[in-house]
């Protein structure tokens, strides 16, 4: 009988003004940096349609089902912080849903960055403890469980999350990594004593990317329908891992994406086999079944599930070593007024801006994208980079 | 298939991007089985086929040069007989049975129309650029518009070089959409050279063409990158403007300005320069962009070119922003992977531009007509 975990993904990124050559070594603050009218526009679009409506649906639904219905979130730092700024009651209605008992919190970089991937992973490990810290204090919680920025994952840093004390973490479950098996069960890292849950991507990206697509066959997908999909389905657990802005956002509320949400709990407890589980439940729950051996990176994004969207070209390359190299430097230096503007300049959103691959997925950088393509970002992103390595001299 | 097209230049005569059209696509059709007559006035250079379908007519000696402005009433006038005598000798000269004709832009509409009358011969217009283009939107010249429109109107079919231009032809000619169609253009690929510090405009010096902004990114560039040079290449009624233009912005130094190349001068400064400019008022598709790409020559263009809404891997630009055209080139010369980057990448998408597609799109507009 598999236990249903849903879990989403809640980001926001700082987003950068318009940087040009003629300013480099011409600004005195680094907040000229982020474009602060847009990401607060953006934030309150969003939290409008996606953020508030879902959390309350989601807790009517927990009152309703009395528990029994239950998910996982994960929340960026910077995503914390814009509802501080902007929208308090975001965060609010977020402790109310944790209060209910059906929801956990899950681990990651405060700043959704790309930490796990620089040779050293000291930064990484400071940037894990300062979510923790966030949630800590936002929740009084500590979670169980981690997802690295896009689920990105190897050897590497499965060993270091083992050794920060998480019992589980997330990524995808591809079949670089799965070949024949599936991913409805929890497997073990081939180097590390911890449970890794495996995003199941087919049932996942039906409700993410497909929902609204009205030329994919299982297009109009109703609750009932998507109920019995997962009733037919074989293993202990079925992660269905996405991004929490599917909900209004991605598909508006014309698509009947909230009548969805509203159904599925209801539809899926009609099968006697199935039940909801949150992260933590599913590490104490079940046992690994076999090993996993990632010696390269994989991630969730794109079709390609590699680092590839955000290090796939000489551009995003030269961006991260910048980035990479004025991190020593502020460091050595113990500059430590610029660590939090270096970290803001972290996030992995603004590489992903700069990936130039082509066709279907091309389509939803620019979709995500505030620039005219990746080479505006390229751009952007090198002119504040550049005038941000003046400030270390 | 036999189809009687009718221009006005054909390489080696060239003034703009009409002539590489009408080449590649005739070149094309005529590899594809269509029996293709191309009428066109007599020139100095000598002009021919090599392909058995295709038949290069020269029907006699004009002294039109369709960019001309007429600016004076009394030369106008003499500009407008031209036209009319030229047209009317191109209504004497094609004979035969012809499936379709097919015009490129207004200089030769009059004697499509006539032979459409005459033979009950379906009419098809390709619009590479409009009077509103070519005033680059200021005292547009409504003889010109009123010879477009009736063109337009009495076209069974109209093809348009991008959805700009198709936009343009409906809002300002009021011509029905549903007979436009949308056919972007093509290149032969020119080959890469050794790179230079060149930063390269390429074009007619009208005022369509917007070469003065180029000048004034060119200035702002200056002291950042000293040791680029700007490159003009090209003729045209602006260049002692832009001369004085150059001297007064305290660039003389920086900018040349080439006269008229010669083709294969063209290729070699494509190939060598490192970033090429567009920042054309007014671009109904810029053949220049594709050319210039295809040479390995990272293209920053103006974002209301026809070009640029059918390229991804391009820069754009407001043509007026010449901060912006400024930070853009001098990042090009900076940012090595973001030259490496656009080179190629643009490299790989211009193989999507081939003459012989072209052709296919044109060969469906024939048959939805005949």
């Amino acid at each position: 009988m598999p236990s249903i975990c849903l879990y989403f993904e809640v980001h926001q990124p700082m987003r950068l003004n318009r940087f040009s050559v003629f300013n480099i070594g011409n600004v005195n603050t680094e907040s000229t940096y982020f474009n602060r009218q847009l990401n607060q526009e953006i934030f309150k679009k969003v939290a409008r349609k996606c953020y508030l409506p879902t959390n309350n649906l989601l807790l009517e639904l927990i009152h309703k089902f009395d528990g029994k219905f239950r998910v996982s979130f994960s929340l960026t730092g910077t995503f914390v912080e814009y509802c501080e700024q902007f929208i308090p009651e975001v965060i609010d209605s977020f402790k109310e849903l944790f209060k209910t008992g059906a929801v956990d919190m899950i681990e990651e970089t405060y700043y959704h960055s790309l930490s796990s991937l620089y040779d050293e992973l000291d930064e990484f490990e400071e940037q894990v403890k300062m979510h923790s810290k966030m949630i800590k204090k936002l929740f009084n919680y500590k979670p169980r469980v981690f997802r690295n920025t896009e689920a990105i994952y190897d050897n590497r840093i499965a060993e270091k999350v083992e050794e920060m004390g998480y019992k589980g973490i997330i990524t995808e479950g591809t079949e670089k990594i799965l070949q024949w098996r599936s991913s409805n069960y929890l497997y073990k890292p081939i180097n590390a004593n911890l449970k890794v849950l495996l995003r199941n991507y087919t049932l996942s990206d039906d409700v993410g990317f497909r929902f609204s697509a009205k030329l994919w066959p299982g297009h109009p997908l109703t609750a009932d329908k998507y109920a019995n999909w997962l009733a037919k389905s074989e293993g202990d657990i079925i992660n269905l891992f996405m991004d929490y802005e599917t909900f209004g956002e991605h598909h508006w509320t014309e698509t009947g994406i909230f009548d969805f949400l509203k159904h599925f709990p209801g539809e899926a407890l009609k099968n006697k086999h199935l039940d909801f589980i949150t992260v933590s439940e599913a590490v104490s729950r079940f046992e690994p079944v076999g090993e996993i051996d990632v010696p390269w990176a994989i991630s969730w994004a794109d079709a390609d599930r590699d680092v590839s969207t955000w290090l796939g070209n000489d551009m995003q390359i030269a961006c991260f070593n910048e980035l990479k190299n004025i991190g020593k430097t502020i460091k050595e230096q113990g500059k430590k007024d610029l660590l939090s503007t270096w970290r803001r300049l972290q996030t992995s959103d603004h590489l992903y801006y700069v990936s130039t691959k082509g066709m279907e997925d091309g389509d939803v950088h620019k979709y995500f994208s505030p620039y005219d393509g990746p080479y505006d970002g390229f751009i952007n992103y090198m002119n504040i980079l550049q005038d941000f390595k003046h400030k270390l001299y | 298939m036999r189809v009687a097209m009718i221009g006005w230049e054909y390489p080696p005569f060239k003034a703009g991007g009409l002539a590489t059209h009408c080449y590649g696509l005739t070149r094309s059709l005529a590899d594809k089985g269509v029996r293709v007559d191309f009428y066109m006035p007599k020139t100095k250079h000598a002009t021919g086929s090599d392909k058995p379908n295709l038949n290069i007519i020269e029907v006699g000696e004009t002294e039109i040069f369709p960019y001309d402005r007429p600016d004076s009433k009394e030369l106008a006038g003499q500009f407008f007989e031209a036209v009319y005598k030229y047209n009317d000798l191109v209504v004497s000269r094609v004979k035969g049975k012809y499936d379709a004709i097919h015009c490129h832009d207004w200089l030769t509409m009059k004697a499509g129309i006539s032979i459409k009358e005459k033979t009950n011969t379906p009419l098809i217009i390709t619009v590479h650029s409009t009077e509103y283009d070519r005033s680059g939107w200021l005292y547009p010249n409504q003889w010109f518009i009123d010879i477009e429109r009736e063109g337009m109107e009495k076209a069974d079919r109209v093809i348009a070089v991008s959805h700009f231009t198709k936009r343009v032809i409906v809002e300002k000619y009021g011509i029905n959409p549903d007979k436009i169609s949308v056919i972007h253009n093509a290149v032969y690929p020119i080959p890469e050279n050794h790179k230079k510090d060149i930063v390269l405009f390429l074009g007619r010096l009208t005022i369509q063409k917007g070469a003065e902004f180029f000048l004034r990114a060119a200035q702002k560039v200056k002291d950042y990158e000293p040791d680029t040079q700007f490159v003009v290449a090209g003729i045209g009624d602006m260049l002692p403007r832009l001369i004085t233009q150059a001297l007064d912005l305290g660039i003389s130094d920086k900018v040349i300005f080439t006269g008229r190349l010669t083709e294969e001068e063209v290729k070699h400064i494509y190939g060598i320069s490192s970033v090429y400019v567009m920042p054309s008022v007014s671009e109904p598709f810029g053949i220049t962009a594709l050319e210039a790409i295809s040479a390995g020559t990272p293209t920053i263009a103006s974002k209301t070119a026809g070009f640029s809404e059918a390229f991804n891997n391009c820069l754009r630009v407001d043509f007026w922003d010449t901060d912006e055209m400024a930070n853009k080139i001098i990042s090009l010369i900076r940012y090595k992977p973001l030259h490496k980057t656009l080179a190629q990448e643009g490299k790989r998408e211009i193989e999507l531009f081939t003459w012989d597609r072209v052709a296919d799109k044109t060969i469906e507009v024939y048959n939805g007509v005949i």
